[in-house]
């Protein structure tokens, strides 16, 4: 139980900066996921807390302790890594004793530990058991157990779920989610697929070049994102991003879309906030899931270019050129391709970007 | 099965179905005649050569005798060549020091060679001027480097003058006549020239071990020691086997660069099998003799290596 | 362009059997998928489809045609590999020219030919550059571009855009579906993700064990499943599957009630997707026992909701994002309609 201060962390490979300075507060007890594509420097920060890289300048505290120089067996931390790097020449019962045999501790108190966590994890039965043909869900809940009974501090896991195949992995980010409840352990989540981070996070950093865009709950990064990156990054689909220029009517402050035509007034706090940048570009955000489709109602009007029934939902592709729409829709929408509906957008889900810089126009 | 999953791995998919692809079975048994002739060949060298040595070693043949080997059976006395053997003192003291040398050497190599190849794990300064400097001695011609070692360890010779240098009084030790130095010399030239395969195989080895299990090892908070023996060597396991293996059977046969720094001497203090054999075999003539020899020594070679690989695949997995 | 259809088709490989008794008919144009998980004969049936495998019984025929004993090479069918098998060395447009090459194709007829698929497939502006300088998008393009150059009568592709990441097989899905509308060329696609399946698949047929369990519209399947293993493979999150209660009126230990009226015989199992799983707070008059609320996963636009039954996990999917606490009680209630009904083999059974 720590909670996790980076200041100024910046970590560079000879010329190349993987992290331009990063401030960020893991706090005690907190599921927090680093979250950004490949190439973000999520997975060098996470190193650097683990001690694997010493950070080129900034510091890393646990509970205000600073960690420059406590080499990474010391800091009390336990990886679960992306391939789960399980001693596959033991079975699983010497993999779990692994952390507590080299600390000297006796037989008898290794024995009871590893029964009482291969118990909690379900292992029990497996525990003489080879660990090199073991299925992955098995593997990862087994390199969690060898970490977990060490009982460190803090918990890094790198991409744990992304071998997992698909099906599967929604039970296991329901597992990981609850055990992490359990155990009630800091623990810091690598991973590329916003919806693990969405899914199992208290608090999301996105990440991009090397640079933290936002931190905040999931519904926070998804409601309200800081900047386009985030706004198309969180999602699935990520939010429409549509270019255009603030421009008056009669019923108020509208956006100009340019071939799709104008939208609806904007509200009337987003209005005044957008005010200060009128004459500017502007992109128009909202998200697919906030949309209505209609034949005749009010709305803009879009072609339809495709519908896509997967299941629960149903996502009907819009627009034309580069101002492409995506709209979410539970399975019985009626839209056609090739048809054209006019697509009206609930006002409280509206988001505007500045074009040039691509940060929120947010209300003062 | 083989052809066809090699066929789906190759680059140009387009190419491999312009081509006619045979069925599986088709394939295999295509295989089968393709290789036929090859597998004839192995057989024969492999196979031909034992039982003529068998043959052989079982009559008192000799090529002086002015028969051809076939003709051997004229000279038949069944297993009076082993019998003999049996009390043949300098054969059971060449044994004994070839025995002597292996178990000195073989294990010094590897040592040395883990020892290195550890080092060169991390980086320094000139790694590749020294990783290049490390192979000389493997590339050296086995008899080049005995004639080497011969002047080195003559008593005027350069190793006397460095130990004298060194402890400032006249070393002048008569290396290669003294029974007891003649074989630690000869034991030093082996080990020089032997380590860097040792070293080479170690490192593949060392390189083959999982990065992120030694990380996770020592996130565990493994001391480098525990990382070393319950991660890296149980992972080199395999490999280290095929290191001593190999050098257990070259050693056996420690021969060339032995001869040329002390012919087996003084008197018979270097004189290992190889060498007694050759000495036999061409100083006395004696092949039928030489053929049980080399059979006995071929056997229980044979025996040994077995009995050390499966002892240490036991030892491993318990 | 042509169909494709099997006939009784069996293939064994020794004992196992990775075919078996398959017969389906796919029709000329048509989208058609193989979905099922890992080993269970979808690969194998493409290689009876390309000819590198020969069927142990039945037959295979393309455009109506029996090609049992069609070379590969003469079958005319075009295929698109897992790992796309672009040569690193060469340009984008020397792996396009590579099949007409081959096959001492005239120069102008391949340089007119590569310019208009290059179009179709909105690649011309990447021709110049060697693979490594592509994103995965534009080398699934160019790998298909590559395939596209021959006309071939149709066309094979196996789990194509595995290897790219989500937001990118979401957009290559649509593009892929959209370029074999354009093509109007038959398509046969193999993949192991449900979703994408569902997206690009006219038809789709769903395997197990070398069997063929269903054939169908992807919403068809998707609705009205032949069976519980087939219900289980679609959807994420998975179908809800419950053993009926000993009264035979209620399941998952009685949070939910089943229809009186409209039940099937000798029901053993029943089925609700997360999505037709409503969540309302628990009142004590409520007729059905409550359950626990497990775990909470907002999605943003959805919220899975994971409910303890005191028996099992059960999963809703629920739009935007309610209010709704991890360990509150809830009461459970399903639309009739939605509730899919098994027998003990597995079997759909309709009341």
């Amino acid at each position: 139980m720590t909670a996790i201060h980076l200041e100024n962390l910046v970590k560079r490979f000879g010329a190349f900066t993987a992290l331009k300075t990063m401030d960020l507060e893991i706090r005690d007890g907190e599921f927090m996921a680093l979250l950004g594509p490949s190439g973000c420097g999520k997975s060098t920060t996470m190193n650097m807390i683990a001690g694997m890289e010493s950070p080129s300048k900034g510091r890393i505290l646990f509970d205000g302790r600073d960690m420059n120089g406590v080499a990474m067996g010391r800091r009390g931390v336990g990886f679960v890594f992306q391939n789960y790097a399980i001693f596959t020449h033991m079975n699983v019962y010497d993999n779990l004793a692994y952390g507590l045999r080299v600390r000297g501790l006796p037989e008898r108190e290794v024995d009871g530990r590893v029964r009482k966590i291969a118990d909690f994890l379900q292992l029990t039965p497996l525990l003489k058991q080879p660990s090199a043909k073991l299925s992955v869900n098995i593997l990862q809940r087994l390199a969690i157990g060898r970490s977990a009974i060490v009982e460190p501090a803090i918990f890094l896991l790198d991409e744990p779920l992304s071998n997992v195949d698909a099906a599967f992995r929604a039970v296991m980010r329901t597992e990981l989610k609850h055990l992490q409840r359990q155990f009630r352990q800091t623990m810091v989540y690598v991973t590329h697929d916003q919806l693990e981070a969405m899914t199992m996070a208290d608090r999301i950093a996105v990440m991009d070049h090397g640079v933290l865009q936002q931190v905040g709950t999931p519904l926070e990064v998804y409601n309200d994102p800081v900047n386009l990156f985030v706004a198309g990054f969180i999602g699935s689909p990520g939010m429409n991003l549509l270019k255009g220029s603030l421009a008056d009517s009669d019923r108020g402050l509208v956006v100009d879309l340019g071939e799709l035509g104008r939208t609806a007034p904007l509200p009337p706090q987003l209005a005044a906030a957008a005010r200060s940048n009128a004459g500017r570009d502007v992109v128009y955000g909202f998200r697919p899931e906030r949309v209505s489709l209609s034949e005749t109602g009010e709305g803009m009007p879009m072609p339809v270019t495709f519908i896509e029934r997967i299941g629960a939902r149903t996502i009907a592709h819009l627009g034309t050129g580069e101002q492409r729409v995506k709209a979410v829709f539970d399975n019985d929408v009626a839209a056609e391709s090739a048809s054209t509906v006019a697509v009206a957008i609930e006002p409280a889900s509206v988001r505007l970007f500045d074009a040039a810089t691509g940060v929120a126009i947010r209300e003062a | 099965m083989t052809s066809l999953a090699t066929r789906e791995k190759m680059p140009m998919a387009d190419a491999a179905l312009n081509q006619g692809v045979a069925t599986a079975d088709d394939g295999r048994r295509l295989g089968f005649a393709l290789t036929l002739p090859a597998q004839l060949l192995v057989l024969f060298i492999a196979v031909f050569p034992l039982l003529m040595q068998l043959y052989i070693s079982l009559t008192d043949w000799s090529p002086l005798d002015g028969i051809g080997w076939w003709q051997a059976y004229e000279l038949w006395n069944s297993f009076a060549n082993y019998t003999d053997l049996m009390a043949d003192t300098r054969f059971w003291g060449a044994l004994g020091r070839t025995a002597l040398v292996m178990l000195i050497c073989v294990p010094a190599e590897f040592l040395l060679g883990l020892g290195l190849a550890i080092l060169f794990m991390d980086d320094f300064v000139g790694k590749r001027v020294f990783y290049s400097i490390m192979l000389i001695p493997m590339m050296v011609v086995p008899a080049v480097a005995g004639y080497m070692f011969f002047m080195l360890f003559q008593s005027g010779g350069p190793v006397n003058d460095i130990l004298s240098g060194l402890t400032g009084m006249n070393v002048s030790i008569a290396w290669l006549s003294d029974p007891t130095t003649a074989l630690i010399a000869v034991m030093i030239a082996d080990i020089w020239q032997w380590t860097p395969l040792m070293f080479l195989i170690l490192l593949a080895g060392l390189v083959g071990v999982p990065e992120d299990q030694v990380r996770a090892a020592t996130l565990l908070g493994a001391s480098w020691w525990q990382r070393f023996r319950t991660i890296v060597l149980p992972k080199m396991k395999t490999i280290i086997i095929i290191a001593l293996a190999i050098r257990i059977i070259e050693n056996f046969k420690i021969f060339d660069t032995l001869y040329i720094m002390t012919g087996g001497g003084p008197g018979v203090a270097t004189e290992t099998i190889s060498v007694y054999i050759y000495k036999v075999t061409q100083q006395d003539l004696i092949w039928g003799y030489v053929a049980a020899i080399a059979l006995v020594i071929l056997i229980s070679l044979s025996i040994l290596v077995s009995l050390a690989i499966s002892r240490m695949n036991k030892k491993k997995e318990a | 362009m042509a169909g494709i259809s099997f006939r009784n088709v069996t293939k064994r490989y020794g004992k196992t059997v990775a075919v078996k008794n398959a017969s389906y008919d796919i029709q000329p144009g048509e989208f058609f998928c193989f979905f099922g998980p890992p080993l269970s004969g979808k690969s194998t049936i493409l290689k009876l489809i390309l000819g590198l495998e020969t069927p142990d019984e039945g037959e295979v025929l393309i455009g109506g045609k029996p090609v049992n004993h069609v070379s590969p090479a003469s079958r005319n069918v075009a295929m698109v590999f897992q790992n796309l098998a672009l040569f690193p060395h060469m340009t984008a447009v020397q792996n396009i020219r590579f099949p007409l090459v081959e096959r001492k194709v005239p120069e102008v007829a391949i340089k007119a030919r590569v310019d208009e698929v290059a179009a179709k497939l909105h690649i011309a502006h990447l021709l110049h550059k060697p693979p490594a300088q592509l994103s995965g998008g534009e080398r699934q393009r160019v790998a298909i571009a590559r395939a596209l150059v021959r006309d071939p009568v149709a066309y094979l592709m196996d789990d194509p855009i595995s290897a790219l990441d989500a937001r990118l097989r979401e957009e290559t899905r649509v593009e892929l579906k959209r370029i074999q509308r354009d093509l109007g060329q038959t398509l046969i696609y193999v993949t192991h993700d449900q979703e994408e399946a569902m997206s690009v698949a006219d038809r789709m047929a769903i395997m197990e064990d070398g069997e063929i369990r269903q054939i169908g519209t992807p919403v068809e399947i998707y609705d009205r499943p032949a069976s519980r293993y087939v219900a289980q493979l679609l959807g994420a999150p998975m179908m809800n599957l419950m053993p009926v209660g000993a009264s035979g009126r209620e399941a998952g230990e009685g949070t939910i009630v089943l229809p009186a009226r409209a039940m099937p015989q000798d029901v053993v199992g029943v089925g609700i997707r997360p999505e037709d799983l409503k969540v309302e707070p628990w009142a004590e008059n409520h007729p059905n026992r409550p359950a626990t609320v497990y775990e909470v996963e907002p999605l943003g636009g959805y919220t899975v909701v994971t409910l303890d039954t005191g028996g099992q996990k059960l999963r809703a999917l629920m739009r935007g994002q309610p209010d709704i606490r991890i360990e509150s009680v809830v009461a459970l209630s399903c639309n009739p309609e939605r509730i899919h009904f098994f027998g003990a083999a597995g079997e759909a059974l309709r009341p």
